[in-house]
């Protein structure tokens, strides 16, 4: 397989994984995104075995090494000291999950004499669950962070391969 | 750490393209060791010297 058939092979798993995304928030099932996104990278990481015409050779695995290890010491102190405060908001919490005290009616519907505005109401009557939405917006952080990260290991693989000569220039450059 | 694989290319009439081809490297990586930008490993080094025939500390020199 071409160096080049992989990167389009590349492009249309991650429009795929666009479209499951899509599906997954569309019916409300996580599990489809999440199998879906490690069948994708095992599929690709079989293709790019497979690639015939790359060359790496010892420097620029040094170079990739180099990247992936400053990145992911990066990654670990931000990730973890995230993490930290996120679990003490949880730990803070009066109760989880919250619960508004309960009407005659359905069991786990507000009482409607609190006259608690429709705005605030999740789908069905029911108060939203705070610890899940405080597990959402954990969700959309780490996704910023993995973002954020892989820009970071550009610039770190960006400095790396300047400083064992990538770009360096002699007569016989074309 | 200073090497003379410039002067070993020069007097093989080799190009980088080539020496790198018979090394199983890129030619960036060629450029790269001559420059002093990087320390090739000890099997390349030892790939170097054999190839030109000559000791490893005749194409490196330790400073």
């Amino acid at each position: 397989m071409k160096q080049n058939f992989f990167y389009i092979l590349a492009g249309i798993a991650g429009l795929v994984e666009v479209c499951l995304f899509y599906l997954s928030v569309e019916f409300s099932n996580p599990m489809l995104i999440t199998i879906g996104f490690i069948a994708g990278v095992l599929l690709l990481y079989m293709a790019y075995r497979r690639v015939s015409d790359r060359q790496v050779d010892e420097r620029l695995a040094l170079i990739n090494q180099k990247a992936g290890m400053a990145t992911f010491m990066v990654f670990w102190v931000i990730f973890f000291a995230t993490s930290l405060g996120s679990a003490v908001i949880g730990l803070g919490a009066p109760r989880f999950p919250h619960h508004l005290p309960s009407g005659k009616g359905e069991p786990g519907l507000p009482d409607r004499s609190m006259n608690i505005p429709d705005s605030v109401l999740g789908s069905g009557g029911h108060i939203p669950d705070n610890g899940s939405i405080r597990l959402g917006y954990f969700g959309y952080m780490q996704l910023a962070f993995l973002f954020l990260m892989f820009f970071l290991y550009v610039g770190f693989r960006v400095y790396y391969a300047r400083k064992y000569g990538e770009w360096e220039t002699d007569e016989e450059q074309d | 750490m200073k090497n003379r694989i410039k002067v070993f290319r020069a007097m093989n009439d080799l190009t980088q393209e080539a020496l790198a081809n018979e090394l199983g490297v890129t030619r960036q990586t060629i450029l790269a060791i001559e420059k002093g930008k990087y320390d090739p490993s000890l099997e390349l080094a030892f790939k170097i010297a054999r190839y030109f025939g000559v000791g490893m500390d005749e194409i490196f020199i330790y400073e």
